[in-house]
C-alpha cells in the first residue's frame, strides 16, 4: 500500500506523546521519497503515453499517485513540522545546551535549525528593554517564601536577594528564597528538603 | 534605614503621549494585557509601550537597590516585588511568542496586507524573531526533505500546513465597560440567534469571535 | 491557567497584619506600604504577609470573613441555594489555604475553617459541574457566570473549553466547504 511508510512516521511520534523526541528516521525518511520518485516517474511515463497515444484510461491512476504524493509530502512536513515543536519546547526545559542523548536524537539539519532558534531567541532577548530580558527565567510564579534546601554539588558562590553571598557547597543545607533556587533545583544542583 | 532613592512611586508615564499614568496603574495594566493575551486564542496587539514603560521601571528600581547597603529591610521587599513584575512580564512576552510560533504564517501574512497607519499586531522585536522563524523553518523543511522530492513537491504552502488560530473557541470574561445587545450566535440549526446586554462586572462564557473587538478596546477582560 | 498563577493574583490582595519591628513607609511601584510600628496593625499585600510572618516579624489578622458563624452562615446558603451565591472573596478558597498553611496558629478554629470553606468550595464545585454538564448538552452558546471565582473556572476551563472546541470541529467538519485553515483533504 502506498503512504504506509508516511503513516508509520507519524505514529512512531505520536505513540511518544510526552513530548518525548524519538530519534530521527532517516531510514524511514528515505523509503518515502523513493516511494514518491518511483510514483513519480510511473506518473510521468503514464502522463506521456496519455497525450500522446490518446489513452484517457490511465487517468484515474495517474490522480490516485498524485494524491499519495501529496499525502506522502504533508506527512514527511507533519512529521518534521512536530519535531520542531518538540525541540522547540527542549530549548526551554534545558535551557540553551541540550543534553547530549536528546542532540543525538536529531538529524544535522535539526541541529542547525536549533542553533538558528537559539539565536533568534536570543536576539529577541537582547531587545528588550535597554539591558534585555531572559524570559527562558522566572517560568512559575515567584514564592515570597524560604525553603530549606540541600546541595548536591559544589557550586561555589551564590548572591541572594539582599545581597548576601552564600558558598553552596555538596551536602550544605540552607534557608533561602524558594524563587531564587528554581533554577539551581532544575539543574540538579540543590534539592528541595520537605520537613 | 533609607529607601533607594527617588522611587517615591509617583513619577507619571505617559501613556501614548495622552494618558498619564502612575506606575501601579501601569503594572495594572500589564497584568490586563497578561490575562488577555493567555486567554485569548489569536495574537493580541502589542503593548509594547507598556511593556517599555514596565521594563524602564524595573531597570531604575534594580539600580536604586545596587546602591543600598546588605541586609536592608527594604531591599528585600522592593527585590519580591520586582521578582512578582518580572514574571507576568516574562510570562506575558512568552505567551506572545508562543503564538507567534505557533501562527506565523498568518501572523506575517497579516502583518503584510495591514494599511499604512493600521497599528501592528507585532512589536519591531518580535517581527524581527517572526521573519527569522519563518526563514529558518521553510529553509530547515527545504534542506532536510522538499528538495529530495519531486520537482513539482518542492514547496509547502506554510499558509495552508500551519493551523490557524481558532477564533470560535469559547473565553471566560469579565466585563469592564457595559455593554448592549451583544449578537449571540446559534449553536445548531434549530437555535435561533437572540441579543444579551451585559452589565458591568459581570462574567461571561461565550465564543471568543463575538467579543474580540471589545477585548481590544479594553472594555472587557479574558479570565 | 496554572493553579500557581491563580495563587499569585490572590497573593495581590491586602491582609492587615500587626508588625513587630519598626520601618518607614515604603514606596513599591505598585503602591506605598506603611509606616510599620510595633503591634500596630497596617494593611500589606498577602506575599509579603506570608514573608514576614515566615520570618516571624509580624501576626496576621485574619480577614473578616475567615469566622466559623459567618462560614456556617455561607455554606447553608450555598446548599440552599441553585444559583453561586455570592463569595466574601473572589480569592476565597487560595486566601485560605494561604493563611492556613503558614499562619494557622494567628487564625482562631483554624481547623473548622478548613473544613467550612472546603465544604463551600465542594458544594459550588458540584453546581459548576451541573451547569457545564447542561451547558455542552444544551449547546449553548452563551452563559453567565456572575460570583463564580477565578479558581473555580480554572477547575473547569481546559476540560470544558477542550470538549467545546472538539464538538465544534466535529460539527463543521460536518459542512462541506467549511475545513478552512483546518486539515486538507488528502
Amino acid at each position: 500500500m502506498f503512504c504506509e511508510k508516511a503513516i508509520e512516521l507519524i505514529r512512531e511520534l505520536q505513540r511518544m506523546s510526552d513530548g518525548q523526541l524519538p530519534a530521527f528516521n532517516e531510514d524511514g525518511l528515505r523509503q518515502i521519497l523513493q516511494e514518491m520518485e518511483s510514483l513519480y516517474e510511473q506518473n510521468q511515463s503514464d502522463v506521456n503515453e496519455a497525450k500522446s497515444d490518446g489513452r484517457a484510461e490511465l487517468i484515474p491512476s495517474i490522480k490516485l499517485r498524485h494524491c499519495c504524493l501529496l499525502r506522502n509530502q504533508r506527512c514527511v512536513a507533519a512529521y518534521l513540522y512536530d519535531r520542531l515543536l518538540r525541540i522547540r519546547a527542549l530549548r526551554w526545559e534545558y535551557g540553551s545546551v541540550l543534553p547530549a542523548n536528546v542532540r543525538f536524537h536529531m538529524c544535522a539539519e535539526e541541529l542547525q535549525w536549533f542553533s538558528q532558534y537559539k539565536k533568534s531567541l536570543a536576539s529577541f532577548m537582547r531587545s528588550l528593554g535597554a539591558d534585555g530580558l531572559d524570559i527562558t527565567q522566572d517560568m512559575k510564579p515567584p514564592k515570597s517564601l524560604y525553603i530549606e534546601v540541600r546541595c548536591l554539588k559544589d557550586h561555589g558562590e551564590f548572591e541572594i536577594d539582599d545581597g548576601t553571598v552564600i558558598l553552596l557547597k555538596k551536602n550544605s543545607q540552607h534557608f533561602l528564597p524558594r524563587w531564587k533556587c528554581e533554577q539551581l533545583i532544575r539543574q540538579g544542583v540543590l534539592e528541595h528538603v520537605m520537613s | 534605614m533609607s529607601d533607594p532613592p527617588s522611587d517615591d512611586g509617583s513619577d507619571a508615564i505617559h501613556d501614548d503621549g495622552q494618558d498619564v499614568m502612575t506606575p501601579a496603574e501601569l503594572i495594572a495594566k500589564l497584568e490586563e494585557a497578561w490575562l488577555n493575551e493567555k486567554f485569548s486564542p489569536e495574537l493580541l496587539e502589542n503593548r509594547s509601550e507598556v511593556v517599555e514603560c514596565v521594563m524602564e521601571q524595573l531597570t531604575h528600581m534594580e539600580a536604586n537597590l545596587q546602591r543600598v547597603k546588605k541586609g536592608d529591610a527594604k531591599a528585600s521587599m522592593h527585590r519580591m516585588e520586582i521578582d512578582r513584575i518580572r514574571f507576568v512580564l516574562s510570562s506575558y512576552l512568552r505567551s506572545r511568542l508562543q503564538k507567534i510560533e505557533r501562527f506565523f504564517p498568518h501572523i506575517l501574512e497579516r502583518e503584510k496586507s495591514r494599511g499604512e497607519g493600521d497599528p501592528s499586531l507585532l512589536s519591531p522585536e518580535e517581527f524581527a524573531f517572526a521573519k527569522e522563524y519563518h526563514a529558518n523553518t521553510e529553509t530547515y523543511l527545504k534542506a532536510v526533505a522538499l528538495k529530495r522530492m519531486p520537482p513539482n513537491l518542492q514547496t509547502v504552502d506554510m499558509l495552508k500546513a500551519v493551523p490557524e488560530p481558532c477564533l470560535d473557541s469559547f473565553v471566560f470574561l469579565r466585563v469592564k465597560e457595559r455593554q448592549e445587545n451583544i449578537l449571540i450566535e446559534p449553536e445548531t440549526d434549530d437555535q435561533r440567534e437572540y441579543v444579551v446586554d451585559m452589565e458591568e462586572g459581570s462574567q461571561h462564557l461565550m465564543r471568543y469571535r463575538t467579543i474580540a473587538p471589545l477585548v481590544s478596546s479594553g472594555a472587557v477582560q479574558l479570565i | 491557567m496554572d493553579p500557581s498563577e491563580v495563587e499569585f493574583l490572590a497573593e495581590k490582595e491586602t491582609v492587615k497584619i500587626i508588625p513587630n519591628f519598626s520601618l518607614d513607609k515604603i514606596y513599591l511601584i505598585g503602591g506605598d506600604l506603611g509606616p510599620f510600628n510595633p503591634g500596630l496593625p497596617v494593611d500589606v499585600p498577602v506575599w509579603l504577609a506570608l514573608n514576614l510572618k515566615q520570618r516571624q516579624k509580624c501576626r496576621i489578622v485574619p480577614p473578616e470573613w475567615m469566622d466559623v458563624e459567618k462560614l456556617e452562615e455561607m455554606r447553608e446558603l450555598e446548599r440552599k441555594e441553585d444559583m453561586f451565591t455570592p463569595v466574601p472573596s473572589p480569592y476565597y478558597m487560595e486566601l485560605t489555604k494561604l493563611l492556613l498553611n503558614h499562619a494557622s496558629d494567628n487564625i482562631p478554629k483554624a481547623d473548622d475553617i478548613r473544613t467550612l470553606v472546603k465544604d463551600i468550595w465542594d458544594t459550588r464545585i458540584a453546581k459548576l459541574r451541573l451547569s457545564a454538564d447542561s451547558f455542552i448538552s444544551q449547546q449553548e452558546a452563551h452563559a453567565k457566570l456572575d460570583n463564580l471565582t477565578l479558581m473555580e473556572i480554572n477547575t473547569i476551563r481546559s476540560f470544558l473549553l477542550d470538549s467545546l472546541n472538539c464538538m465544534y470541529k466535529l460539527r463543521s467538519n460536518l459542512q462541506p466547504g467549511s475545513s478552512k485553515g483546518q486539515a486538507m483533504d488528502y
